[in-house]
């Protein structure tokens, strides 16, 4: 008996796995909102992502509003407005808000600054002696005492960044050294709701390429909800960002891939951009 | 010589056809309009007329309180400024927030806290500002409801909406939905809130006087309108999104 069960569970769960690597664009997708009762079914699933059970733990319910989506036996809710928690490894696009000797103040659009430290901005001397090269207090670190200041960038400037750490408690502290990472002198910076950005991004990157493919821009997306972009002209830059607009105001509908194709090939041809 | 306009109430709150002053029933609510995601600067926010009410609802947050003394280091806080406008009442309204302001942010707050999670967010604090542009009424109520709906809309995790009526009594009888006029000439009025995650009761005031057979029969009427007005809650934060989901597939229906 204990195998039959066994041989069902398994057959099921490839089934769901089939269905949700297809099932991006393809199946329809419920609307839910806060307190809304997602199933009362509580042996066979569980709540995931923005679920909890209620008080008596016979139904699970949803905390946000989004689009309900059922993988294997848990129940997640995707949120379709929100903000943005940090992570640490996130690369985020950051606004010099504010200096001091010492550090850096940056706007990463979540609910705390972040600081940038001057040695986090520089890199590491590779031969580091144990005399260092500065002396004092670069000795020994690798770090030169002339360049640990905060000469380098200077109030509104646009960085890159990637967070070292983030927790509920502390600020996040930020790096500028690594790749694609420092500032940016040149571009458009636009910000987007940052639940949306999944879907900027597509799956396995299928939007932001065909996005780059057709208006023939440089884009970064961040999770933080901006997005860096650069194109060979401004129309081309403006058709970006339109149909960024239009990703976002649309992004729980299925098939948009395809729709955004479709409509950036006609407005290329109403614009005169072939 | 400066005008005095005494506060006059009619004597029989109840027409002769048994219908009250505005033509309702004893269980009827007043007409009720809402919207979401009205002003465009902030996290969330929400549009609600209720009558005569209009009433403006934005949500801010989670961000850094100011003055930083009040942030706390083990949870979020949540603050309600709930203002009324100057033309909102008959009198001019005096902009200073008085005692009657603060009273009524601190109940909607502590009504709205138990459906939020701020021991997520500590230091922080999710801000809610209230402007009533008109008041007729059950103010505190709508300004609830209306928050609740400007929370869900700025996407921060919560257990359930939240939803208030006024339920009191008018010339002797139980009536559900007090307009501005039956709250002051009245004899009984009782704002009631209920969270919709565990179906609590998360706001309970009195003034007047009434025995508690009636006040089951509040509750039980209170219980019906409220179940009424959280299904236009649920369907005004779904028709923003529903629309456009309809407007695609009826496209590509057409299509085939």
């Amino acid at each position: 008996m204990e195998n039959e069960t066994n041989e069902e569970f398994i057959e099921k769960n490839t089934d769901e796995e089939d269905i949700e690597e297809f099932g991006d664009d393809e199946t329809s997708r419920e609307v839910v909102l806060p307190g809304e009762v997602l199933t009362e079914d509580t042996k066979n699933f569980l709540p995931g992502r923005g679920t909890i059970y209620n008080s008596e733990r016979t139904k699970i319910i949803s905390l946000n509003i989004g689009l309900k989506q059922i993988s294997k036996n848990y129940i997640n809710v995707i949120p379709l407005r929100g903000f943005y928690t940090p992570r640490p490894g996130d690369k985020v696009i950051a606004l010099v808000v504010d200096k001091n000797p010492v550090k850096y103040k940056c706007d990463i659009n979540a609910k705390d600054f972040g600081t940038l430290k001057p040695k986090n901005t520089i890199k590491r001397d590779k031969n580091r002696s144990y005399r260092g090269s500065g002396g004092g207090r670069g000795r020994g670190n690798g770090y030169s005492r002339e360049e640990v200041n905060t000469n380098k960038f200077d109030i509104g400037d646009i960085l890159i960044v990637k967070i070292l750490s983030a927790d509920r408690i502390n600020k996040p502290e930020l790096t500028t050294v690594g790749k694609y990472l420092g500032i940016r002198n040149n571009g458009v910076v636009i910000s987007i709701d940052p639940p949306k950005i999944p879907r900027v991004i597509g799956r396995s990157g299928s939007m932001i390429k065909m996005l780059k493919n057709l208006t023939k821009c440089n884009i970064f997306v961040t999770q933080n909800g901006r997005i860096w972009l650069k194109g060979e002209d401004l129309a081309h830059e403006r058709l970006l960002i339109e149909s960024i607009r239009k990703i976002e105001a649309e992004a729980h509908i299925v098939g948009l891939t395809d729709r955004m194709q479709e409509f950036i090939m006609n407005e290329k041809k109403l614009r005169g951009l072939e | 010589m400066p005008l005095i306009i005494k506060d006059e109430y009619p004597e029989e709150l109840f027409r002769k056809d048994g219908k009250r002053l505005d033509g309702r029933d004893i269980d009827e609510l007043r007409p009720i309009k809402m919207e979401v995601g009205v002003i465009k600067n902030a996290d969330g926010s929400a549009y609600l007329e209720w009558g005569n009410n209009k009433i403006f609802a934005a949500v801010y947050g989670p961000r850094e309180v100011h003055p930083h003394h009040l942030a706390k280091p083990d949870r979020g806080i949540l603050r309600v400024f709930y203002r009324m406008a100057t033309f909102s009442v008959f009198d001019r309204k005096r902009p200073a927030p008085g005692r009657r302001e603060k009273e009524i942010s601190m109940v909607v707050a502590d009504c709205l806290e138990p459906i939020l999670f701020l021991e997520l967010y500590p230091g922080t604090s999710f801000e809610i500002y209230i402007e009533v542009m008109d008041a007729d009424g059950g103010t505190r109520c709508a300004c609830t409801t209306a928050a609740a709906l400007a929370l869900a809309d700025a996407g921060i995790p919560m257990k359930s909406l939240v939803t208030a009526i006024a339920v009191g009594k008018i010339d002797g009888k139980n009536v559900v939905d007090l307009s501005g006029i039956e709250d002051k000439a009245g004899e009984a009025d009782l704002p009631i809130a209920i969270t919709w995650y565990n179906e609590e009761i998360s706001l309970l005031q009195f003034d007047g006087d009434m025995d508690l057979d009636e006040m089951n029969d509040f509750l039980d009427k209170a219980k019906e309108a409220l179940s009424k007005i959280h299904q236009m809650q649920l369907e005004t934060l779904k028709s923003k999104y529903i629309p456009l989901q309809g407007e695609t597939t009826n496209e590509k229906e057409g299509e085939k």
